[in-house]
């Protein structure tokens, strides 16, 4: 509606969140911003030698890696899970949406801590296949890509599954119903109809997991090795314990690029939604 | 209020008011005066505007242009809480978080009286309504005609100049929607509010309006008492949408006669049309008579002969269409007798009504 | 009814597609799971499952101020983030729901931004922020940088939540002669309570778990209790980590079933 706003009331309501928004959330994306562009030697130095860095080169292309393939990953789990529970009577799914809902607000930590555990020379998956085998089996599943992808996957899976299902409870049921009638098999019925009308939750699901990813700090710290560090590790290296700020910064910026073109679409999609 | 102003007896006013949402005009340049104490009933088909109309009223939005009057002030630009106005909803929305005693004192609460002042009010508008020893119940555990009484109550209670009521009755049945609106007569008659009520069943409108003001795409079709919409319809819009309508389409062939089916001289009211225009010629079907062929009609009254196409037994009364040589479908309503008293199907009849009956409309 | 005549077919797919999610759901809780036989485990080992069970690694969480200092200032941070981003999130979720204003987009894409921002470029510029005005390392400096993680959520929640409510309630309302004020405490906060609840849960959450930007901001005596768990995690692993963790957990689980709860009666009340 647009009934004339009371000026007096809308500062009332909104200036909190305003001094919030001005005071907190801006000035640090503009210190960065501004931080990145005082390198030594001139404006653009940290870029440069950012740029040029192999060791950045080799950290950019580990974050695309894993960022695509944990996706991919937990798109794929997630989507079975979300299909199950898509099925299930709606006082089952209540139900069954703990088993979503608690690993999604259970603390990253812990789920690293745990999968140190399971995972680890002597952990639980390593113990089970000695006394399963008679062998000492003491696979490397932790502290390198493995793990790493078992952290993050572990972590993504309910961040798909919510938009997913959402989209497939969308479907009217009936369509299923004239597709048997016609004739359609299960499988037939899977990719002409849930297929195709899930899309919008896979796209969502997809571009927020695949931000998420880009942006993984405490999962490749501590579940993956030296190999593995992602650009929030090597931002976190520059500051902590190169003390070079700008270059720190500079890495920050680029991130803050690389996950702005996914985040733009992001945005726009959620919009057509509504 | 107390006819001292020079608004003279006008509840409210509106002046040239239009509105649009972006570029779409969703009530044009309108012209509405309702007088003090009145009851009067906005209807129109879904998307005429009548919500649109009692919004500007209330303040829910502000006109694109034009200003309101209330009681001769100009309240265009007064935020909703001051204009004192009263509102029921379709919806009834009551507060559910609040029994229904504090839903009743609630624009009371807002406006600070006395406590002692405030229950007594409440109880009595409650006794009002029928109400009594519903005070401590939460509004789900009420009836949707008693959340409804509640929302009467909620209003009344502050007295307010104007109570607005968009559809009020929209989500009861029909034996209890009768019921009610009874009751809001009763109500209206007792406080002398001026009541602005909007309904798209045209009954509720006929039986409760001092005048109705019918709409359609933004504009005001006609604005009258039920009788002047009913009797003397200014188009065909009105007599249709108002009761039902048998219209003949003819020409104007003199000042006052028109020729129905080029063959028949009808007389009809004069109008000013120019000789030779399109006009239709609107008869109610109860007004129409239906006789054997070689009965005479009432004399001066105009006549149609055809063939019986159609019987209806609706009850009390039986709806009989006729069709004429030239293929026009005329439909008479009489009161029921038994069928021995009714003509048969395919049988040629003679149909007749009084020139007075007839309204001539633009065709 | 639809499913009472399902062909062999259809019931093979079922099979699968019901075996494939139990062993993802299985993947999906495990780690969850383990760390609550672990946290009642010996001092000096870390074994699953655990050779012998006591409360030890509990009495050591709670009697040693390596442990017990981060978690008061995490209960601490938590409780004030979540009192602010409430207080700053209700009246602005509720405006940005309710009305068209000039710019709306503008101060809602601010707000809503450190939900996709990745938390590492907000935690190093929020350092260095803060270090800039002075206020690094101290409690304060975490409340804030907290708010600002935890707000997007809470407008985002509330914001629902608002879009729920009947607007006729609150036009009426106004029309009966209560000021904007009157009305939102009236109207939409008794209306919202649901919705409140589970975004202060959230909050709380949020704030209490949140790692990376506190990584940046804490100081040597404002620790929190994620921080300290991860360098714990970095550099020793040591058992009470587990205790931690199954405290985690359960605050979790908590915040978990009373979300549930809460969507369940509204939706009953709906219904
Ligand atoms: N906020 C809005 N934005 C754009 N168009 C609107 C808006 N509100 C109403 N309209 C349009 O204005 C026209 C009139 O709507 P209004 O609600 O006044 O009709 P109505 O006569 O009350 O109909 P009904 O009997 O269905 O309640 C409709 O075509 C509607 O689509
Ligand atoms: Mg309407």
């Amino acid at each position: 509606m647009n009934r004339s706003i009371d000026l007096k009331v809308q500062s009332l309501f909104m200036s909190p969140a305003a001094l919030v928004a001005a005071g907190i959330i801006l000035p640090p994306l503009c210190y960065v911003l501004i931080t990145s562009f005082q390198g030594d030697t001139g404006p653009l130095s940290a870029y440069k030698l950012i740029v040029e860095s192999s060791l950045f080169r080799q950290t950019l292309a580990t974050t695309l890696g894993v960022a695509s393939i944990s996706s991919v990953l937990s798109l794929i789990l997630g989507y079975i899970v979300a299909l199950h529970l898509a099925r299930q009577h709606p006082n089952r799914r209540t139900v069954l949406m703990v088993l979503i809902l608690l690993p999604f607000w259970t603390s990253i930590l812990v789920k690293c801590f745990a999968f140190t555990i399971i995972l680890g020379r002597h952990g639980i998956i390593n113990n089970l296949l000695s006394w399963a085998s008679g062998f000492d089996v003491q696979l490397p599943l932790v502290l390198n890509r493995v793990g790493l992808f078992v952290g993050m996957t572990n972590f993504l899976v309910p961040l798909v599954v919510l938009p997913v299902l959402a989209s497939l409870l969308a479907i009217d049921s009936t369509l299923y119903r004239a597709a048997s009638v016609m004739g359609a098999k299960p499988a037939r019925m899977f990719w002409t109809v849930t297929v195709p009308l899930s899309v919008p939750g896979v796209v969502a699901g997809l571009l927020s997991v695949f931000v998420m990813s880009l942006g993984a700090f405490v999962i490749p710290a501590l579940l993956g090795g030296p190999q593995d560090q992602m650009l929030s590790n090597l931002v976190d290296f520059y500051n902590r314990q190169v003390l070079d700020w700008p270059k720190a910064s500079a890495i920050s910026v680029i991130l803050l690029a690389l996950a702005s073109i996914f985040i733009v679409p992001m945005a726009l999609w959620r919009r057509r939604k509504i | 209020m107390h006819g001292r102003n020079a608004s003279n007896g006008e509840a409210i006013a509106l002046r040239g008011i239009s509105k649009a949402f972006g570029s779409v005009t969703v009530l044009k340049d309108t012209e509405l005066t309702v007088n003090k104490s009145e009851f009067l009933t906005l209807l129109g088909p879904s998307g005429s505007g009548k919500t649109t109309l009692l919004n500007l009223i209330s303040g829910a939005i502000a006109p694109s242009s034009g200003e309101i009057l209330l009681a001769g002030r100009d309240i265009t630009r007064m935020p909703p809480r001051e204009r004192g106005i009263g509102m029921v909803f379709q919806n009834y929305a009551l507060m559910p978080h609040m029994t229904v005693f504090e839903n009743v004192a609630y624009p009371l609460r807002a406006r600070r009286e006395p406590s002692e002042a405030i229950r007594r009010k409440v109880l009595d508008a409650l006794d009002r309504v029928g109400l009594n020893g519903f005070d401590d119940r939460k509004p789900r555990q009420l009836s949707g005609g008693q959340q409804q009484r509640v929302g009467i109550a909620r209003c009344i209670v502050y007295s307010p100049a104007i109570i607005m009521m968009d559809e009020p009755l929209g989500a009861l049945d029909k034996n209890l929607r009768e019921q009610m609106q009874t009751e809001i007569k009763r109500l209206h008659h007792e406080l002398g509010t001026t009541i602005i009520y909007v309904t798209h069943d045209q009954e509720e409108a006929l039986n409760m309006s001092d005048r109705i003001c019918l709409m359609k795409n933004g504009e005001i079709a006609q604005l009258g008492t039920p009788d002047e919409l009913y009797f003397r319809p200014n188009s065909r819009f009105v007599a249709e949408f108002i009761g039902e309508s048998n219209l003949l389409p003819g020409k104007s062939i003199a000042a006052n006669s028109v020729a129905i089916d080029e063959a028949e001289a009808v007389i009809a009211p004069s109008s000013e049309r120019g000789l030779g225009s399109d006009v239709l010629v609107m008869v109610r079907p109860e007004k129409m008579h239906i006789c054997a062929p070689d009965a005479d009609p009432p004399a001066g009254h105009n006549v149609l002969r055809g063939v019986v196409e159609a019987i209806s037994f609706i009850g009390g009364m039986t709806r009989i269409t006729v069709k004429t040589a030239h293929g026009v479908s005329v439909t008479a309503k009489i009161i029921s007798g038994p069928a021995c008293t009714r003509p048969e199907l395919g049988s040629a009849a003679k149909l007749s009504w009084s020139p007075t009956e007839s309204v001539v409309l633009n065709g | 009814m639809a499913n009472s005549v399902l062909d062999p077919l259809s019931r093979r797919y079922r099979f699968v597609g019901s075996s494939l999610a139990t062993v993802v759901y299985i993947f999906l809780l495990a780690p969850v799971v383990v760390t609550i036989p672990m946290a009642f485990g010996p001092t000096n080992a870390l074994e699953f499952p655990p050779s012998t069970y006591s409360l030890d690694l509990f009495r050591i969480l709670f009697t040693s101020d390596s442990w017990l200092l981060p978690l008061y200032t995490s209960l601490k941070v938590a409780i004030f983030s979540t009192c602010a981003a409430l207080f700053v999130g209700l009246p602005s979720a509720y405006w940005i729901a309710r009305y068209e204003f000039l710019g709306k987009l503008l101060i809602s894409g601010v707000l809503i931004s450190p939900l996709v921002i990745p938390a590492i470029v907000s935690g190093l510029g929020i350092y260095l922020y803060f270090a800039y005005i002075r206020i690094g390392g101290t409690t304060l400096s975490l409340v804030l940088g907290h708010v600002m993680v935890t707000l997007p959520y809470v407008i985002v929640m509330i914001i629902a939540g608002v879009q729920k409510l009947d607007r006729n309630l609150e036009f009426g309302a106004e029309l009966m002669g209560a000021n904007p004020i009157r009305m939102f405490f009236t109207v939409v906060i008794p209306e919202l309570v649901p919705s409140l609840i589970s975004a202060a849960f959230f909050a709380f959450l949020l704030s209490f778990d949140e790692v990376i930007i506190s990584w940046f901001l804490t100081g040597s005596d404002t620790v929190t209790l994620p921080v300290k768990m991860y360098s714990a995690l970095e550099w020793e692993v040591s058992p009470v980590i587990a205790a931690v963790s199954a405290l985690l957990t359960a605050l979790s689980l908590l915040a978990c079933i009373v979300t549930i709860g809460l969507r369940k009666s509204s939706g009953e009340e709906v219904s």
